[in-house]
């Protein structure tokens, strides 16, 4: 697998700014597994800065079945939702797709209608969907539901759930944001207190405290209310923080800020490197293609459901994605690995 | 000035103007007299451009013209004031003048300008209004006021009056005619739309009946009188002043004692009211609306509580705290003021509307569920003798006239045998027909030792049916007369808040 | 709780509240315009997210901020159009046809996003713009007059909006028509143009509310409004029709707001109740809603579909 070099961008056709996203994101898997080959463990990755790179398009699919998603907000939305498309899209899967169902009764009504069409496996990528799931699997015996982020399956035996230990790589990242934090003070900016946002926030602020730092967080109480991120990170800044990091997808408003006050930002779900290239240090990126493999053999051997998969650093399934433009101290970048390793063997204990 | 020839206009399933013909001359005040739904107001609305005809035409000093339009309307020196009051009740008096018309100070209004003009006009005619006052901060006879500036600011050569004396006091109705009467004397020609009689022969130079949209006749009021206008507006001979056998009175049976209600607004609406209806007695409370009539009303019926320290008795029961059921228990039966709002409900069809009040009647049922032979029996014999025009039981009531509705609700009030009868504006928007048959039953009732008490604004009902007149204004009783020493003149004043406040 | 009574937090906060209100500002402003007519537009957000849309899209190709608020206004006049055309003309049900608007404007936009940009890509956002002199003023220079163009626009248009409506003629027809339309057609003004011209300044500030949010951020993504054009609807209730009170509302939402993330990035909040607090603007809103409002009455016509028969 070797990149190539694309056509340059045209920023007037719109297909190609599409495309540059999905593009970075490849690359980082891209990096990931060249650099394999020196027996680090493959999650951790770093992208090479400034190249305009392309991998070979879709892989041979892992699988037959047919996959339908269910996700609440856009596809590309560099957070949540983008880190499931882009892992289906990794295993060589093309799945019909329903985004944006931020209402739960019309994420509902879209897992019904994929059930119903006799889709193999309906993702319903929200915690939120849990209830109308419950309502819903009991009717389709037949089909594999696969559900998150959720650490239980409701007791159904035709759901998988699926749920992020993004502590872990929030803690990594913790330590390197106190590393390079000049101030001791770093800003949190995040959606709610539950789910994998409230994980990557105990791990995050679990592992700043660790090297010293201090991390204000604040929630916003909205998962897309961009203003509000802005205003969250402004007053951050003007707290004293001189580190950035957030979570949902309301963060694209934070990473402005953190832009327009040449402040270093941590990015996790997906890898945000296209909203500020010099300033983001790393994302913790969630490759649920890991479990969904495991998931997809399965279903495909039968069993349609009753398990809990979590991604971690250990198996891979969580990636600290470095980038390569942000010129990261090398010590500071090899006690992140100690980190990662002190996680997975359990010496270091993430707090959540 | 103006003819208007073989008007025809028509609405789904009605014709409302039928040929009409009607004309007007410099300087004369010419009435269109006729009952609710006579096809007036329809004319009158053809006149102004709100309605195109589909036959006739209409020719001004002589010359044929197309109205499509208020615009134009006003553009031909036409000016109409409506019956309901065509106002914005948050705009200032000279903002509602100036509504319309362009400003000198575009883009911006030029109210200072229109209120000089409004002034001069307003000392012209007597027509005394603030211009930088609110329009929802007058009272009804100065927003009328308002009404007539408007017109005359634009010059209006003709001025058309839709019923503009019903909701004004007798003494209102002196000033509004002396500055028509001026209107008429500086060369303006006037149409009044009325049915009020009394008015329409004190006020017109010529007459024009019309019933179901058709003219029925031209008069002058030298030729003309009550009788024989009622008689024209009706197609039948109409008794005006109904025959009041005398009853001796008997024991008190309503009893009102220092009643005081809170309004809607949070404002003292009835402050105070002591009063008695005795049996066989009809007591007339007159009153421009809005002066505690409604509240009073709705405390009595047991619909709005009472302050601590009032007390209502029907017959010796205590009623002060009692529910609307409870006080009909005790006795009373109650004609509310917005028939179709308190009164009926216009979903129900007939049937239902009858059985409303005592649909829990133990007769009306068998094995617990409504028997319903007898219930249409029970309602057809109301709609029988009380001859409510209606298709059929089924009907919606909503379908029916005001009159019938009336009738209705009266006799669905009376089947129980009431001591105590609460009629609030009985008539008002009735036919003259259904309002004789009301005041016959009014009547007939005191006869049979009912106490009734009459509230209406109709200062003509009161003084052909009550036997003492109470005048309410601002919430207290003003004046309390006998019929035989009331005067229409005396009453007026009171109702204008003139009278002396010691009732008696 | 001394860490946020210090000078220049309260500054800070006070200018984040301004920044947080300007869209609020812009599109209850239009809204109060709309509805003095009589006309309700439930669909301000949806407006609010196409004019975003476009506002983002045009300054990402042509790299003018200045073309973008244009767009963001063309936007909402055509939505002015369209909304014109329903509820004016053919006079629909005003409510059920605002929340087919908003729900066209939030699917539409996010359709024109994926398929014209797809993924989240910073813009240059509008600068900001210190007013010589008063920019040095103790306090209230940092606070009110170092903000973008599009804020300044927003304070701006209050007493115009006012004006426009208390002083001139066309907002007086405005008045009528929204309170008794029959009486303002007896006397020849419109009731349908009038309420039309209403919708178009409405929505045209709608339109810039969206352009403002969206330039503002340097950012757009979907459903980017959040339901803050509803807000919106809301503070124009609160504000009692009037371009002042309205501003009272959005300043009070944007503060509240403001306060409480400042709160938060101090510790001044404990993490167990950040969720609770985030709910705070939404809470005071609504009580301030139901103080105020429920004392001062709608235009009597709101809503009513006006013909002559």
């Amino acid at each position: 697998m070797q990149p190539q070099s694309s056509p340059a961008p045209a920023m007037s056709t719109v297909r190609v700014v599409r495309n540059l996203v999905v593009l970075l994101v490849a690359l980082a898997f891209v990096a990931a597994a060249c650099g394999s080959d020196d027996e680090e463990a493959s999650n951790v990755a770093t992208s090479e800065c400034g190249t305009d790179s392309s991998f070979d398009e879709a892989t041979e699919p892992v699988t037959d079945l047919s996959v339908a998603i269910v996700a609440p907000s856009a596809s590309q939305d560099l957070a949540f939702t983008q880190s499931m498309v882009d892992a289906v899209a990794a295993l060589g899967i093309e799945p019909q797709i329903t985004d944006g169902t931020f209402q739960v009764e019309a994420a509902a009504e879209a897992i019904r209608g994929y059930a119903d069409s006799g889709v193999d496996v309906v993702i319903a990528h929200g915690t939120q969907f849990g209830g109308s799931l419950a309502e819903i699997a009991p009717d389709f015996p037949e089909t594999s539901f696969v559900w998150g982020t959720s650490s239980e399956t409701q007791g159904l035996d035709n759901v998988f759930a699926y749920t992020p230990a993004a502590d872990q790589g929030g803690y990594v990242m913790g330590t390197v944001a106190a590393a390079i934090s000049e101030s001791g003070t770093i800003g949190m900016v995040g959606p709610i207190d539950a789910g994998d946002a409230a994980l990557y926030v105990d791990g995050f602020v679990a592992g700043a405290e660790s090297a010293g730092a201090n991390v204000n967080v604040s929630f916003t109480g909205s998962f897309g209310d961009v203003p509000l991120a802005t205003e969250a990170a402004t007053a951050h800044v003007g707290a004293g923080a001189d580190v950035l990091t957030g979570t949902a997808q309301h963060v694209v408003g934070a990473i402005n800020v953190a832009s327009a006050n040449d402040i270093p930002w941590f990015g996790t779900q997906a890898n945000q490197e296209s909203l500020a290239p010099e300033l983001v240090v790393a994302s913790q990126v969630y490759h649920w293609e890991v479990v969904l493999a495991d998931i997809f053999d399965q279903v495909e051997a039968g069993t349609l459901g009753g398990e809990v998969y979590e991604l971690t650093l250990e198996n891979n399934g969580l990636v600290i994605e470095f980038n390569g433009c942000y010129e990261l101290a090398e010590d500071v970048k090899n006690g992140a690995l100690e980190t990662i390793d002190g996680i997975i063997d359990g010496s270091i204990s993430t707090g959540a | 000035m103006l003819e208007m020839r073989g008007i025809t206009k028509r609405f789904p399933g009605v014709v409302a103007n039928d040929d009409v013909s009607f004309d007007l001359r410099a300087g004369e005040v010419h009435t269109l007299l006729g009952e609710n739904g006579a096809g007036k107001s329809t004319l009158m609305k053809i006149l102004f451009g709100l309605y195109q005809p589909d036959a006739g035409e209409i020719l001004l000093q002589g010359r044929p013209v197309t109205i499509t339009s208020p615009t134009d309307a006003i553009e031909h020196r036409i000016g109409m004031v409506h019956q309901h009051f065509m106002l914005v009740p948050t705009l200032t008096v000279a903002e509602n003048v100036a509504l319309g018309l362009p400003s000198m100070r575009r883009p911006f209004t030029d109210l200072d300008t229109v209120s000089q003009r409004m002034v001069e006009i307003s000392d012209q005619y007597g027509l005394t209004v603030d211009p930088s006052i609110e329009v929802w901060k007058l009272s009804v006879g100065e927003r009328q006021r308002v009404e007539i500036i408007k017109a005359l600011y634009r010059e209006a050569e003709l001025l058309v009056l839709d019923e503009p004396t019903a909701v004004l006091t007798p003494q209102e109705v002196d000033d509004l005619f002396v500055i028509l009467r001026q209107m008429t004397e500086a060369g303006r020609g006037l149409v009044f739309i009325s049915h009020k009689l009394r008015e329409v022969l004190d006020l017109s130079d010529r007459i024009t009946v019309l019933r179901n949209g058709v003219v029925t006749g031209t008069t002058v009021p030298a030729e003309a009188s009550l009788e024989r206008l009622a008689e024209m507006m009706v197609g039948r001979e109409v008794s005006l002043a109904p025959d009041k056998p005398p009853v001796a009175t008997g024991r008190p049976r309503l009893v009102l004692e220092h009643v005081t209600v809170i309004g809607d607004r949070d404002t003292v609406a009835v402050d105070g009211v002591d009063l008695e209806v005795r049996a066989g007695e009809i007591v007339g409370i007159a009153g421009v609306s809005g002066n505690g009539q409604r509240e009073l009303a709705e405390t009595i019926a047991g619909l709005r509580p009472a302050e601590p320290g009032s007390s209502v008795q029907i017959d010796r029961a205590d009623v002060t705290t009692a529910d609307a059921a409870t006080t009909r228990a005790a006795g009373l039966a109650y004609v509310p003021e917005e028939r179709m709002k308190d009164g009926a409900i216009g979903e129900f069809d007939v049937g239902e509307n009858l059985l409303l009040v005592n649909h829990r009647d133990p007769s009306f049922l068998r094995g617990g569920l409504f028997d319903f032979e007898r219930i249409r029996l029970h309602c057809q014999r109301l709609v029988d003798a009380f001859s409510v025009k209606t298709p059929t039981l089924q009907t919606p009531t909503s379908s029916l006239s005001g009159g019938n509705i009336q009738k209705l609700i009266l006799a669905r009030e009376l089947d129980s045998d009431p001591t105590v009868l609460l009629a609030a504006q009985p008539t008002r928007g009735v036919d003259i027909g259904a309002a004789e048959y009301i005041h016959g039953q009014l009547i007939e009732r005191r006869s049979e030792g009912v106490a009734v008490l009459l509230i209406s604004e109709d200062l003509d009902e009161i003084l052909a049916l009550a036997d003492r007149i109470a005048v309410m204004y601002e919430g207290r009783i003003v004046q309390l007369v006998d019929r035989a020493d009331a005067t229409r003149e005396g009453l007026g004043l009171a109702m204008a808040g003139a009278a002396d406040r010691s009732p008696g | 709780m001394s860490d946020f009574f210090t000078l220049s937090v309260l500054v800070a906060t006070f200018a984040s509240g301004v920044r947080l209100a300007t869209p609020y500002l812009l599109a209850g402003l239009g809204e109060t315009v709309g509805q003095r007519s009589g006309v309700l537009n439930l669909g301000v957000d949806g407006v609010m997210l196409l004019s975003a849309f476009g506002a983002y899209w045009t300054s990402l190709e042509t790299g003018s901020l200045l073309l973008g608020v244009g767009a963001g206004l063309l936007v909402g006049l055509v939505m002015g159009v369209v909304y014109g055309i329903i509820t004016v003309i053919f006079q629909a049900e005003q409510g059920i046809s605002g929340i087919g608007i908003y729900l066209f404007g939030l699917g539409f936009s996010d359709l024109l996003f994926e398929e014209m940009v797809g993924t989240p890509t910073p813009i240059k956002s509008l600068p900001k713009y210190s007013i010589p002199g008063l920019s040095r003023l103790p306090i209230l220079g940092e606070a009110l007059f170092e903000h973008n163009l599009m804020t300044y626009a927003a304070f701006l248009l209050v007493p115009l909006v006012a004006l426009l409506l208390m002083k001139t003629t066309f907002g007086m027809n405005v008045r009528a028509v929204g309170e008794n339309p029959e009486a303002a057609d007896s006397l020849g003004v419109s009731v349908g143009l009038t309420r039309f011209a209403a919708i178009m300044v409405g929505n045209g500030m709608a339109g810039l509310a969206g352009a403002a949010l969206t330039l503002g951020l340097g950012i757009f993504q979907p459903n980017l409004t959040q339901g803050l054009g509803f807000i919106a609807v809301a503070l124009v209730y609160f504000g009692a029709w009037r371009a002042r009170g309205v501003m009272l509302g959005a300043l009070l939402y944007g503060i509240v707001a403001a306060v409480v993330l400042q709160l938060k990035a101090r510790e001044l909040i404990p993490l167990e109740a950040s969720d609770l607090a985030a709910m705070a603007p939404a809470v005071l809103t609504i009580v301030a809603l139901v103080v105020v409002a429920g004392r001062i009455e709608a235009p009597a016509a709101l809503t009513n579909p006006f013909s002559r028969h």
